[in-house]
């Protein structure tokens, strides 16, 4: 049992995999059209957002934060590029304009998080609010629309005949990230962070200036979610990206990225964020109505998380344990050893 | 670095000058002078609160002096945080491992540097082959024991080329082989020139590894020397207060406990559990028996587990002739047993309301059936404000308002308000002023002529003397020696709580 757990937790994104695989093959079983070429491109495709947004918010949580921002984050910046676009901005202004205002939600996040010890969650909530209302001051509550046809081409342009570029970029990003955090001398700061803070000051990790740069990256992250968005969708609404930022997390936690901090890979998180995209056309295969969508998100990312915290508890009490019975072992040794010595 | 070998072996590798350090009125290190040289291993011993630790951090950066200053090889230093401190070649291995459990050995190793990982994969490696230790760097850093976790935390000193180790009471966790081989290890760091902090409770060790000892009393070292010039006397004399006249060691021996006809409110028998094993003793109703010990002897964990909090291995506890091993806390309250923990921010205290709902949140269910009985309540909560002398403006005080030695009487009202036949108090005294203290120590007589059995689980070895009639010492998750009436003396508690009394101490 104990090796089961141990094994369980050491090759998480395996078993994301599995999950995903097992999914789709189980869905398959009941509607074998699920499985056509076709779809499972469709779910790759569409799943490109919520990688993007959980690449970002991964960073945080794996230095032992949390980020509910991002789907704000992301409305804002698609309204944003979007609105750019139509008023005929060139692509690259309207993308630098997107992305830094996201490096800017982010680092307002990150300040408040390190400098004014504002609880993370409280923090990003606040900001989320913020960030949603501004939307609506800056589109006056109307839908951004009539985009040039070019740019929302940009979302089904496909190179050798079926990838589509979007992911493509995405996971060379992700690829390009995941060695960055395993093999860069501060890739594992974040993930330092997240394992032991007081282990990563002793050690002159600059705590404060990695968490503020996990934020920024995330709030990076997210605007490129929303340049995507508004190129894939064609239209930006007020509400657009509301309930990703649970999504995003649960895509993390699935991908098995701990809540806790420390542990996890985008690797994980974007295998995690494929299955969170393709729930609801798999309710539809399924012929379950897609309105259970959100409601499945929510349970699994309960579930997992209650389990995973279910096993660091026993961990770290099977720790303790060890810790204080080594000291009953040693006594005895001591005083077989040394018995003569107190006489 | 080699330049500064050369100047003259007798340039300290650090000279720590009247350093001073309070934390808010508490007044920790009172002006430190000590100068260590390349090579020593400098034994730093004291009891609980005498400073150490906080020496220890503000060498590594992590708290900043008050006043004095630090040279390190003649070279004056501002170590204002831990990466200064690691920049000035000083790496403090802590006392409980602070790892990333999720990493590997290596990763937790080379983390934090900023050489090219390959190049720090080849020195690790010629490192760990030149210390001849068998430690797998590929093995996650959650799989390795305590003993591994510190050659880990040993390992990221020396690659950083460290010239100044401090040891955080390394041996608090380790097997009697894993303290050989790490004192092996001590000794062919110091043939390699780098100076060691040797932090220890262990008064044998000393004399085993260090070849200078420092012992530090209320912030201010009261003994320095060559470790030839000391005996374990000398240390504990030492370790003991300034005007303290030993007393004349009594020709008895101890008599028998004259209660021993009674029947006993509380006993232990041979209980085992985690961090600590056979314990076995009684409290009779009236009597206060101390429990004696450094920090981390096992005291906590006992009541702990005494108390329904933590499993029992083995053993029984018997609470008024009823076996109340392993019951949850609830009943173990309604019997008659209750345990005032020792960080009462922590466990004891309900800061955000007031102070009568603190005192009868133990009660609630005796006070009425469904709703609270405000007159009952009042009472109740008045009596104890008298009793006590709890300095407040109204039964409606926030308890987060008041001083720590009212809070620390709120707790004990609280406690006793559940009117239990024993109570365990666990440092019911720290961190409070002198005139509170003395109130408490007043409660606990007062208890004690009420009949109801006291267990005082204390660091203060003079409180433990004041307040006993019985005592007993733990030392490494055993009780070690028991003493009662004149045995009960500060000298032999220290002794024994240091696991170096003699019982036939000649006279």
């Amino acid at each position: 049992m104990n090796k089961l757990i141990q094994a369980m937790t050491e090759t998480r994104e395996l078993f994301t995999v599995a999950f995903l695989v097992v999914l789709f093959l189980g869905t398959g079983l009941v509607n074998p059209s699920f499985l056509s070429l076709d779809n499972i491109l469709l779910c790759l495709n569409g799943s490109v957002i919520y990688i993007l947004l959980a690449i970002g918010v991964s960073f945080v949580i794996i230095a032992g934060d949390i980020d509910v921002s991002v789907g704000a984050t992301l409305g804002l910046t698609a309204a944003v590029c979007a609105s750019m676009i139509r008023d005929g901005s060139s692509l690259l202004a309207a993308s630098i304009t997107a992305l830094t205002i996201g490096a800017a939600i982010g680092l307002v996040n990150g300040l408040g998080v390190t400098k004014l010890r504002i609880p993370a969650i409280i923090m990003t909530l606040g900001v989320n609010g913020v960030v949603r209302g501004s939307i609506y001051v800056y589109t006056q509550g109307k839908w951004v629309e009539n985009l040039p046809a070019v740019f929302k081409s940009y979302g089904q342009i496909t190179l050798a005949g079926f990838v589509n570029l979007f992911l493509l970029i995405t996971v060379l990003i992700v690829t390009g990230i995941h060695f960055y955090l395993n093999r860069a001398n501060k890739g594992k700061y974040f993930a330092a962070i997240g394992d032991n803070v007081g282990g990563a000051t002793l050690i002159g990790i600059p705590v404060d200036r990695t968490r503020i740069i996990a934020f920024v990256l995330c709030g990076i992250f997210a605007a490129l979610a929303g340049i995507v968005f508004a190129s894939k969708i064609g239209f930006v609404t007020p509400t657009a990206g509301s309930g990703y930022e649970m999504k995003a997390i649960a895509a993390c936690v699935l991908g098995g990225v701990s809540l806790t901090g420390g542990v996890g890979s985008v690797v994980g998180a974007m295998f995690g964020a494929v299955i969170m995209s393709s729930i609801s056309r798999i309710l539809v295969f399924l012929q379950f109505s897609s309105n259970w969508d959100n409601t499945i998100t929510g349970i699994l990312l309960i579930i997992i998380v209650v389990a995973d915290a279910l096993i660091q508890k026993f961990f770290k009490e099977k720790a303790r344990r060890e810790r204080l019975a080594a000291r009953d072992l040693k006594i005895e040794s001591i005083l077989k050893d040394t018995g003569g010595e107190s006489r | 670095m080699s330049s500064s070998n050369n100047d003259g072996a007798r340039i300290p590798a650090i000279s720590i000058k009247g350093i001073c350090k309070s934390f808010a009125s508490n007044v920790v290190l009172r002006g430190v002078d000590l100068e260590v040289y390349e090579g020593d291993v400098v034994a730093l011993i004291g009891g609980n609160g005498a400073g150490k630790s906080t020496l220890m951090k503000i060498i590594m950066g992590i708290h900043q002096p008050d006043g004095g200053e630090i040279e390190i090889f003649g070279k004056r230093v501002n170590l204002s945080s831990p990466s200064a401190a690691l920049a000035n070649g000083i790496y403090l291995v802590p006392q409980e491992p602070m790892l990333f459990p999720n990493m590997t050995v290596e990763e937790n190793i080379v983390l934090g540097f900023r050489e090219k990982r390959s190049a720090l994969h080849l020195r690790l490696t010629a490192l760990v082959e030149n210390l001849g230790w068998d430690l797998k760097l590929d093995r996650k850093a959650d799989s390795l024991s305590i003993a591994e976790q510190q050659l880990v935390e040993i390992l990221r000193g020396l690659l950083r080329d460290s010239k100044i180790l401090i040891l955080d009471e390394p041996t608090s966790a380790l097997t009697f082989h894993e303290i050989e081989s790490l004192f092996r290890i001590v000794t062919d760091l110091q043939s390699n020139g780098i100076s060691i902090f040797y932090i220890t409770h262990r008064l044998t060790e000393v004399f085993d590894i260090a070849n200078r000892v420092v012992i530090l009393r209320d912030g201010q070292i009261t003994m320095e020397g060559p470790v030839g010039q000391f005996d374990q006397e000398m240390l504990i004399q030492g370790l003991l207060p300034p005007n303290y006249q030993r007393a004349a060691k009594k020709e008895k021996l101890c008599k028998d406990f004259s209660c021993a006809d009674l029947r006993p409110v509380f006993e232990v028998q041979n209980l085992c559990g985690y961090g600590f094993t056979d314990i076995s003793f009684k409290v009779f109703p009236g009597e206060i028996l101390g429990l004696a010990g450094v920090v981390g002897a096992g005291r906590t964990e006992f009541a702990v587990a005494v108390f329904g909090k933590d499993i029992i291995k083995s053993g029984s506890v018997i609470l008024d002739g009823e076996d109340i091993t392993g019951r949850k806390s609830s009943v173990i309250i309604e019997k008659g047993l209750t345990y005032v923990p020792e960080d009462r921010h922590l466990n004891g205290i309900y800061s955000i309301i007031d102070v009568e709902a603190n005192v009868t949140s133990g009660v609630l269910e005796q006070l009425n059936k469904y709703f609270i009985d405000k007159k009952k309540a009042n009472a109740l909560t008045d009596k104890y404000i008298e009793n006590f002398r709890i300095k407040v403006t109204g039964r409606d005080q926030l308890v987060s308002s008041l001083s720590g030695g009212n809070q620390q009487k709120v707790v004990l009202a609280k406690a006793l308000a559940a009117n239990p036949k024993i109570v365990i108090l666990d440092e019911p005294t720290r961190g409070i002023d002198a005139g509170a203290r003395g109130d408490v120590y007043r409660i606990i007589h007062e208890l004690k002529e009420e009949g109801v059995a006291v267990l005082l689980i204390s660091s203060d070895i003079e409180e433990i003397v004041e307040l006993s009639d019985r005592v007993a010492t733990m030392y490494q998750g055993r009780v070690n020696h028991t003493f009662q009436g004149d045995c009960i003396t500060v000298d032999h508690l220290m002794a024994a709580a240091f696991g170096v009394y003699q019982e036939e101490v000649t006279a």
